[in-house]
C-alpha cells in the first residue's frame, strides 16, 4: 500500500549495511571527503599504454582527487606521471589530450622540461633569479606510476601509499590469463558526461539485477540456467569479481555468436571485476571494456569507456572486435545507453525525495544479490570513516 | 558535357538534396522504415569519430541494410531515450559520377534535442553526413552513409541513427 511521509521516512527492516541515505550521492561535504580521503590515496587508471606507445608520447588526465596529471613515456621507455602545471605560474603545460614531444614546455614564459620531469631551461634564468632560484630544483611534480593488469597506467597521488600489486590484491586473479597473456590495444574511447554522482555508476557495474532493464541481457544471459549460478566474490580494499558465464548471443534478433575471443576465456564467455573505487574491467566475447569514473561534482560524473582488443589483431580481426563491442557497449549499443539512463534517472531523482536507497538483497552472494555494492560501501565506510547509513554529518538536509 | 547531359545532371542534383533533406525529415520523426525505403539493397550505415585522446578512428556504428533494420525493429523492446532530434542539414558538394551512376555528397548536420518536459533545446551534435547517393535509375537512393561525428561526448548515448 502506498505509505504517509511519516511510513516512507522510516528506516528500512534491514540492517543497517544494507541500505544507504541517499545524501552520500549529493552532499558537496561527502565529496569533498571523498576526494580527500579516497581518491587522493588509492590507485587509479590513468589510460591505457597502447595510447602512449612510443617514447615521447603523452597523455593528459583529469584525476578524480582533482588534479590534472600528464602521463609520459621516457625516451628510456619507462611511463611517468607528473602534474600538468608548470612550477612557474601554475598554467597548463599540456593543452591537447594526447601527441608527442621530446621537451615539455609551457607555452606562457618557454620553461622547459624533459619526459623525466627535470627541468631543463628556465629563460633568462641567470638574468631574473641569479644564485637564488635553479632549475634543477624546479622539476615537475611527479607521480607514482606502475603500468599493469593490461597494460593500463595506474597513478596514485599519494607517496605513502602500498604497491599496486598490495592494492589489487588477488581480484584480478580470474581475468590475468586474459589480461596478461600477450599485448592489448585500445580501439574505443569515448567520454559519457552524466548528471549523476560517480557511485550510482559503480553500483550499477556492482549489481545484475538490473538486468531486468536490458533486453539483450534478458534474451542472451537470463535465460540460461548458468546466469543464475554467477556469485559475486569479494575481495580486500572494496573489490569485487563477479561469476563468469558464456552467453546466448543469438538468443538476440540479429545478433551473432562472437567469432573471436580473449586468452583463456571461453568462446562467448564473460568476466567482470569491479575495483574500488571507480573502475570496471568487463571482457565480453571478443572485447574488453573498461570504465573509469572522474567526479565533477557531487552530482555530475564523467564516465570513460575505453574498448581493447589484441595487438597482434588483423584488420579483420578488429574490425570484428570493434562491431561486437558497440553493438551492445558504444554510444549507439543496446546496454550502454540503458545502463546509462538508469544512473541519469538517479541523478534526477536524487534529493528529490528518496529517503533511503536499498541494498538489500541477499541470494547467497549469486548474481541478483546486493552484495557487491555492500562490500563497496564496507570500504568506503572503512576510509571515509563515517557511516554510509548514518547521516549525522552530512550538511544538506533530508529530503 | 552536352546540353541534355547537363540538364540530367542539374536535375540529379535537385533530386539528390531533395532526398538528403527528405530522410533528415523522417528522421527526425522516427520514421525509420520509411528512411530505410530510401535506401539501396546493399545499403551500409556507419557512425564514426576521430579520437584526439587516443589518436584513432574510431567506428561506433556499423550496419547493413538487415543489420539498421533489425536495430530499428527491436527498439520497442528497449528502454531508449525518447527525447526528440532535429536535424538541421546543409548539402555542401554533390559530385557526380555519372560512369558510377553514383554521386558523393558531403553534408554539414547539426543535431539538437529538444526535452520532452519543457521544451528547451540544446545542441547535442555536429557532424557530416558522407553519403554515397544512387542515381542509376532515375530515382536516387542511398547506398552508403557514414554519419562523421565531430561531437563525441553525447552523454547518455541514444539508440536512434542519427
Amino acid at each position: 500500500m502506498a505509505r504517509t511521509a511519516a511510513d516512507w521516512d522510516k528506516t528500512p527492516p534491514l540492517p543497517p549495511t544494507h541500505y544507504v541515505d541517499p545524501r552520500i550521492y549529493s552532499d558537496p561535504a561527502v565529496f569533498a571527503e571523498e576526494q580527500e580521503k579516497i581518491f587522493a590515496k588509492v590507485w587509479v587508471i590513468a589510460c591505457h599504454e597502447s595510447e602512449i606507445p612510443n617514447a615521447n608520447d603523452y597523455r593528459t588526465f583529469a584525476h578524480p582527487a582533482g588534479k590534472n596529471l600528464l602521463v609520459v613515456r621516457g625516451e628510456d621507455g619507462k611511463v611517468r606521471t607528473f602534474y600538468n602545471v608548470c612550477p612557474h605560474r601554475g598554467n597548463t603545460i599540456v593543452y591537447n589530450p594526447a601527441g608527442n614531444g621530446k621537451h615539455i614546455t609551457c607555452i606562457f614564459h618557454a620553461w622547459a622540461f624533459n619526459t623525466k620531469g627535470d627541468c631543463i631551461d628556465i629563460t633568462r634564468e641567470k638574468q631574473g633569479y641569479g644564485d637564488r632560484l635553479n632549475k634543477k630544483d624546479y622539476g615537475l611534480r611527479e607521480v607514482r606510476t606502475a603500468v599493469g593488469y593490461g597494460g593500463m597506467v595506474w597513478v596514485t597521488l599519494d607517496d605513502a601509499a602500498g604497491p599496486l600489486e598490495e592494492y589489487i590484491g588477488h581480484a584480478l586473479d580470474g581475468m590475468l590469463k586474459c589480461l596478461e597473456s600477450e599485448p592489448l590495444d585500445i580501439f574505443h574511447y569515448h567520454k559519457a558526461v552524466v548528471n549523476t554522482n560517480f557511485k550510482f555508476w559503480h553500483d550499477t557495474n556492482s549489481e545484475f539485477y538490473h538486468d531486468y532493464m536490458h533486453y539483450h541481457n534478458r534474451q542472451t544471459s537470463m535465460l540460461l540456467p548458468t546466469y543464475w549460478e554467477r556469485e559475486y566474490v569479494p575481495f580486500p580494499n572494496g573489490h569485487a569479481q563477479v561469476g563468469d558465464q558464456v552467453v546466448n548471443y543469438e538468443a538476440y534478433e540479429g545478433f551473432h555468436s562472437r567469432e573471436l575471443s580473449f586468452p583463456g576465456l571461453p568462446r562467448n564467455g564473460w568476466k567482470m571485476v569491479d575495483l574500488f573505487p571507480n573502475c570496471t574491467y568487463n571482457i565480453r566475447g571478443s572485447s574488453l571494456r573498461l570504465d573509469t569514473m572522474t567526479p565533477l561534482s557531487p552530482t555530475r560524473t564523467v564516465i570513460e569507456f575505453r574498448g581493447l582488443g589484441l595487438t597482434r589483431d588483423t584488420p579483420a580481426e578488429r574490425s570484428q572486435r570493434i562491431r561486437d563491442y558497440n553493438s551492445i557497449w558504444g554510444p549507439f549499443g543496446r546496454n550502454l545507453h540503458e545502463d546509462l539512463l538508469g544512473v541519469m534517472g538517479q541523478g534526477r531523482a536524487i534529493g528529490r525525495g528518496q529517503t533511503w536507497i536499498l541494498h538489500g538483497r541477499e541470494e547467497q552472494h549469486k548474481i541478483h544479490d546486493e552484495v557487491g555494492m555492500r562490500h563497496y560501501y564496507t570500504e568506503w565506510t572503512r576510509r571515509m570513516g563515517r557511516s554510509a547509513t548514518e547521516s549525522s554529518r552530512m550538511t544538506t538536509a533530508r529530503s | 558535357m552536352s546540353v541534355t547531359s547537363a540538364a540530367v545532371v542539374a536535375i540529379d542534383r535537385e533530386a539528390i538534396r531533395e532526398l538528403i533533406y527528405r530522410i533528415c525529415l523522417l528522421l527526425d520523426q522516427n520514421k525509420f522504415v520509411e528512411w530505410l525505403a530510401h535506401c539501396t539493397p546493399d545499403f551500409r550505415y556507419t557512425i564514426s569519430a576521430w579520437s584526439p585522446e587516443i589518436r584513432r578512428d574510431m567506428i561506433w556504428l556499423d550496419h547493413d541494410l538487415d543489420g539498421i533494420t533489425n536495430l530499428m525493429k527491436m527498439l520497442p523492446k528497449h528502454n531508449s531515450d525518447q527525447t526528440p532530434l532535429t536535424r538541421h542539414a546543409s548539402v555542401y558538394t554533390i559530385d557526380h559520377h555519372p560512369e558510377r551512376g553514383e554521386a558523393d555528397v558531403v553534408t554539414s548536420v547539426a543535431i539538437f534535442a529538444t526535452a520532452l518536459d519543457g521544451g528547451a533545446t540544446e545542441l547535442w551534435a555536429l557532424g557530416r553526413y558522407h553519403d554515397t547517393v544512387s542515381v542509376a535509375d532515375g530515382v536516387p537512393r542511398l547506398r552508403r552513409r557514414n554519419v562523421r561525428l565531430e561531437t563525441r561526448s553525447l552523454g547518455i548515448g541514444k539508440h536512434w541513427p542519427l
